[in-house]
């Protein structure tokens, strides 16, 4: 006992102390800013605490109560919980496919030295800007494109596709295609890049002595950049995952607010967003909060677990 | 590092307690403050107030009038900021510092009703605005809690009218003269008769079904509450009746927003829409593609009373609860409604239907005031006589979103999105029973 | 013999040249497609802009700017410093922390490091929106409205931020070279300021970008705590520019003030993607 003790003191000794150290800011300002507000929200999850006008209703204890309101089946027959867990996790993906395969794609192309791409400074700064662009700005453009009375329906018209302007802002098809563009336009370019930091960080040599191996691009890919690369690749997918689950701002401003047509396009920070609005109810809300980190949890958890696996 | 969190979170815990305790103080207000805030989310009354009330503009955010400091806080009301904060101003007004604290502020017709029927808005009769016999009538009511007690003014009339086109109107009825027009859309019932003869001539009665809802909506005859129950009046149902029948017909071009892009389309030269519904402001200020220089359709407009009479927007300027400038809260608010040169002003200069019936039955019955827009039309002769009909009644404070969510849903059945009215009519409950919990939804 | 595969080689790396120059030409025309509607409808009237859609630039750029720029509800050098600050001290403090605490929980070995790791993840999964409410509830419960600070110091705990910055080190960072360094006498700080923040300067570069546009587009938070008009910033000034009166509306300055709004994070962005470059591992390490 005595003897494990001293050898790992030999390694670790002293050293612990930084570690604490180093984590010290961290968790102050997460307490004081963070923290304090998040335990607000589940606390205020258990209790009956919103607006009517501006009088304060509650807060009163209610037990479980606010969790069992939001499994119960609504007017329209289903528990809207789930149907808008379904559509944000929908959603997510019709954008992230592209988005990952398209961003994969070009951040080889610029680490590629074979390729030697010309005009990267310029390609790597045009594929980052639509992310500058602020999500209502990018809404604003996308009605004026898509109106029926808008230029692509005034193209499709004239090319003789469509007959009679078609509502794209109005058919599910359609309204949830323009999210997943929408998306995929202002996200792509930031998954590149930090997928190209990624590769960049994987150790030169390593490319040169399996290419002096003469392994093909293929070979390398898959038994250096990707393994390499895998710690960087699970932030992205993660945090592209957990901001898929959040999503908010495309859909709510290109819907008028309530996930046009027939919810189809609702999700859950939407659904968070109307318990919050002019009824600022806390409770209701903490509770979605809850769920949805419990659903963020178990997604993230199983995520890892399989990227792990293999 | 665990104890060190825990302790945080108490010492935390403590102080927010402690802040919330704190026990409102009783204010005397022997003497009246320096410094008068005003709460805006843009800049139009704050405009007014540096013309006409103050004595000088110090800066974009600073009046002097007198020895008094006139200050304003905006937000802008994107994303519910300005209701938002100003909410929690006035929840937190005991704990303000007098300079502090909410004098005035604004409010629109959508939502006043939230602030008047509570304790942070005060009585205005109480510190001297007496005399409303020159305003229209509801205007008060607007500003009136249940029990009838006086919380504001406004500064404005909003009546609002069919603003037909007159080259279309010649066409379909072989007159553009508002009385003859007037006649041929007397009532609902004739309104979708001449729909049916627009529709005979190539041309649509509306742009947009949404374009009526505001009419239908003003007349209801029970609130969008009865004892906490969500309820549908009768004459909400006959909206949706008309677009229903008017997209089966082919009465309406679209069933867009008002302000979308399809909606306005019909205000070009080469549009097909016969009536567009607004007050004065619409077609001063937001009928802008019919206001284009090559495009538009400038002049071919007049405007009759239509089917019903209804009211459209509006400001308000209420008196905050534990102000300590009531002196010149009611001076402004006096101003605004009854000092007549002022009140002619707004007119004359800034395009406004006042809230004084002297100063607006005096230009309705100026021979040589006409607006160019209307083809020479008095439109305040038009606007005058529609004031007098306009009530304010059955409205609650849930009023802005369930009328902005049964449209939006509405709309769904009506572009064939959702599959029965029923169905539409679910998805609008739902939704108002996630936004205010405290409603019985059946 | 040789000279053909050499050809046939030539020949395939053309090949591939050509579809991957053709693939980035066309993603760049659809990016700046976009833009260059923020730029025509920029340069149109209000009254133009509701006429409907075109791809002419209107001539009305200066008119807006001019509009834009003397608006009295705004002032808009004042919002730029607004948020330039905001947006730059957050992206600062926010990357050099989460690289800090990064390596604090990869380098060094205490007694609850991976439950401090698995409890920065879990905190992650927490949507922003949570904390935002009673943040903002607790905000105007202690007066703390226009104090910009306070848009600042929280980003110093991101824990997505923080994620990042820990598989950087992984992928990156050999635990032999902390130490070598160690042996060379180096204290922790220095180790970690002089010898691994350098090694992390792509990763610190493309989380002060994202840090820094996130920032500089946020709207909700800043909307709700400042209100004097020498603490606003660029989105809270759009949307005031937005709820402008009926008489004063005007689409034109919107998106002129958007255009702008775009500029500054537009030169941060090409100041910091030069730091995205290779080798600086391999030097060091070999070194």
């Amino acid at each position: 006992m005595v003897k494990i003790k001293k050898e790992n003191k030999k390694k670790s000794i002293s050293y612990a102390k930084w570690g604490y150290l180093f984590i010290l800011p961290f968790f102050v300002v997460y307490a004081i800013f963070t923290l304090y507000p998040q335990l607000l929200t589940i606390y205020n999850s258990f209790f009956e605490y919103y607006r009517d006008g501006l009088n304060v209703v509650g807060p009163n204890f209610v037990g479980l109560a606010n969790y069992k309101a939001l499994f119960t089946v609504n007017s329209s027959g289903y528990i809207p919980l789930f149907k808008f867990l379904g559509n944000t996790v929908w959603l997510w993906t019709i954008g992230a496919i592209p988005q990952f395969v398209i961003a994969m794609m070009l951040a080889l192309f610029f680490t590629s030295t074979r390729l030697n791409i010309k005009g990267q400074q310029f390609f790597k700064t045009v594929i980052y800007m639509p992310n500058l662009i602020m999500a209502s700005a990018f809404s604003m453009l996308f009605f004026a494109l898509f109106s029926q009375v808008g230029p692509v329906n005034q193209l499709l018209m004239s090319w003789g596709v469509l007959d009679k302007a078609f509502n794209f802002l109005g058919v599910r098809v359609t309204v949830q295609g323009l999210i997943g563009l929408m998306n995929f336009l202002m996200w792509f370019g930031n998954t590149t890049i930090l997928l190209m930091a990624g590769i960049q960080g994987i150790d030169e040599s390593l490319f040169e002595s399996a290419r002096l191996d003469g392994s093909s691009s293929t070979q390398v890919f898959f038994n250096i950049t990707m393994p390499l690369l895998m710690p960087i690749f699970i932030y992205v997918f993660i945090t592209s995952m957990i901001g898929g689950i959040q999503m908010f701002d495309v859909p709510q401003v290109l819907t008028n607010g309530i996930g046009t047509p027939n919810n189809t396009s609702m999700t859950l920070i939407m659904y968070l967003n109307t318990f919050l609005g002019v009824s600022k109810n806390y409770g209701m809300a903490g509770a979605v909060s809850v769920l949805l980190f419990i659903i963020t949890a178990i997604l993230s958890t199983v995520v890892f677990k399989t990227i792990n696996k293999k | 590092m665990k104890k060190l969190l825990s302790a945080i979170l108490a010492v935390l815990m403590v102080v927010s307690l402690a802040a919330c305790s704190k026990p409102a103080d009783p204010t005397p207000a022997a003497e009246e403050g320096k410094v008068l805030n005003i709460w805006t989310w843009n800049e139009e009354f704050w405009g007014f107030l540096g013309k006409y009330y103050a004595d000088e503009v110090v800066d974009a955010t600073t009046l002097k009038k007198g020895d008094v400091t006139i200050k304003r806080t905006t937000y802008p009301s994107d994303g519910g900021a300005y209701q938002d904060a100003l909410d929690e101003a006035l929840l937190n007004q005991a704990n303000a510092a007098p300079d502090e604290k909410v004098d005035l502020f604004l409010a629109e017709a959508d939502y006043i009703l939230k602030y008047t029927n509570s304790e942070a808005t005060m009585d205005v009769k109480s510190i001297g605005v007496t005399d409303f016999s020159n305003t229209y009538k509801y205007t008060v009511e607007a500003a009136s809690d249940a029990k009838g007690v006086v919380k504001g003014v406004s500064f404005q009339c909003c009546p609002a009218a069919v603003i037909y086109r007159r080259s279309i109107a010649k066409d379909v009825l072989g007159t553009d003269d508002p009385a003859a027009v007037q006649e041929a859309m007397a009532d609902w019932d004739k309104f979708n008769a001449l729909a049916e003869q627009c529709k005979a001539k190539g041309y649509y009665m509306i742009s947009t079904t949404n374009a009526t809802y505001r009419v239908f909506s003003n007349n209801v005859t029970s609130p969008w509450v009865v004892d906490g129950k969500l309820n549908i009046d009768a004459n909400i149902e006959k909206w949706m009746d008309q677009s229903e029948e008017f997209v089966k017909n082919g009465y309406t071009h679209y069933t867009s927003n008002i302000w979308g892009a399809e909606a306005t389309e019909d205000m070009f030269g080469e549009g097909k829409a016969l009536c567009y519904f607004g007050p004065a402001w619409y077609f001063n200020f937001s009928m802008t593609n019919a206001q284009d220089k090559e495009k538009g359709s400038f002049g071919d407009w007049a405007i009759c009373q239509g089917p019903q009479a209804f009211f459209w927007g509006g400001t308000w300027i209420l008196a905050a609860t534990g102000t300590d400038n009531p002196t010149m809260v009611a001076d402004i608010m006096n101003t605004f409604i009854n000092n007549e040169e002022v009140c002619e002003k707004l007119v004359r200069d800034e395009a406004q239907f006042s809230n004084n019936q002297v100063i607006n039955n005096k230009l309705a019955t100026d021979s040589t005031y006409g607006s160019a827009f209307l083809g020479g039309q008095n439109d305040v002769a038009v606007f005058a006589e529609l004031a007098k009909n306009i009530k304010f009644q059955n409205i609650t404070q849930y009023d802005q979103l369930c009328n902005e969510g049964l449209q939006k849903y509405f709309t769904e059945y009506l572009d064939g999105q959702v599959a029965t009215r029923e169905d539409a009519i679910n998805n609008f409950k739902d939704y108002i029973k996630t936004t205010y919990p405290s409603l019985t939804v059946e | 013999m040789k000279k053909d595969v050499n050809k046939s080689a030539k020949l395939k790396l053309l090949l591939s040249r050509i579809v991957v120059y053709g693939i980035l030409i066309f993603l760049a025309f659809l990016c700046l497609f976009f833009f260059y509607l923020m730029f025509v409808n920029s340069s149109r009237s209000n009254a133009q802009l509701n006429t409907g859609f075109t791809l002419i630039p209107g001539g009305n750029f200066l008119m807006n700017f001019k509009n834009a720029w003397n608006d009295g509800s705004i002032n808009i050098p004042v919002g730029m410093k607004n948020s330039f600050l905001i947006a730059a001290f957050s992206a600062v403090l926010t990357t050099y922390f989460s690289a800090l605490t990064a390596y604090g929980t990869y380098v060094y070995d205490f007694k609850y490091k991976s439950l401090v790791h698995i409890f920065i993840l879990a905190i992650m999964m927490i949507p922003s929106q949570v904390g935002a409410v009673g943040f903002i509830q607790l905000a105007f419960k202690y007066g703390l409205t226009n104090q910009l600070w306070l848009l600042i110091v929280p980003s110093i705990a991101a824990s997505a931020v923080y994620f990042y910055m820990r598989q950087y080190l992984e992928a990156t960072l050999p635990l032999e070279m902390v130490e070598a360094a160690r042996i060379d006498g180096s204290n922790e700080f220095r180790i970690f300021n002089q010898i691994v923040l350098p090694i992390m300067k792509p990763a610190i570069a493309v989380q002060m970008i994202f840090s820094f546009v996130g920032s500089w587009n946020n709207y909700f938070m800043p909307a709700l705590l400042l209100n004097k008009a020498e603490k606003k910033t660029v989105p809270i000034m759009i949307a005031q520019l937005r709820s402008a009166d009926y008489s004063k509306f005007d689409m034109g300055k919107v998106y002129m003030l958007m255009l702008m709004a775009i500029l500054p994070v537009m030169i941060i962005y090409i100041i910091l993607s030069k730091s995205i470059i290779k080798g600086v591992t391999s030097g060091s390490v070999k070194g």
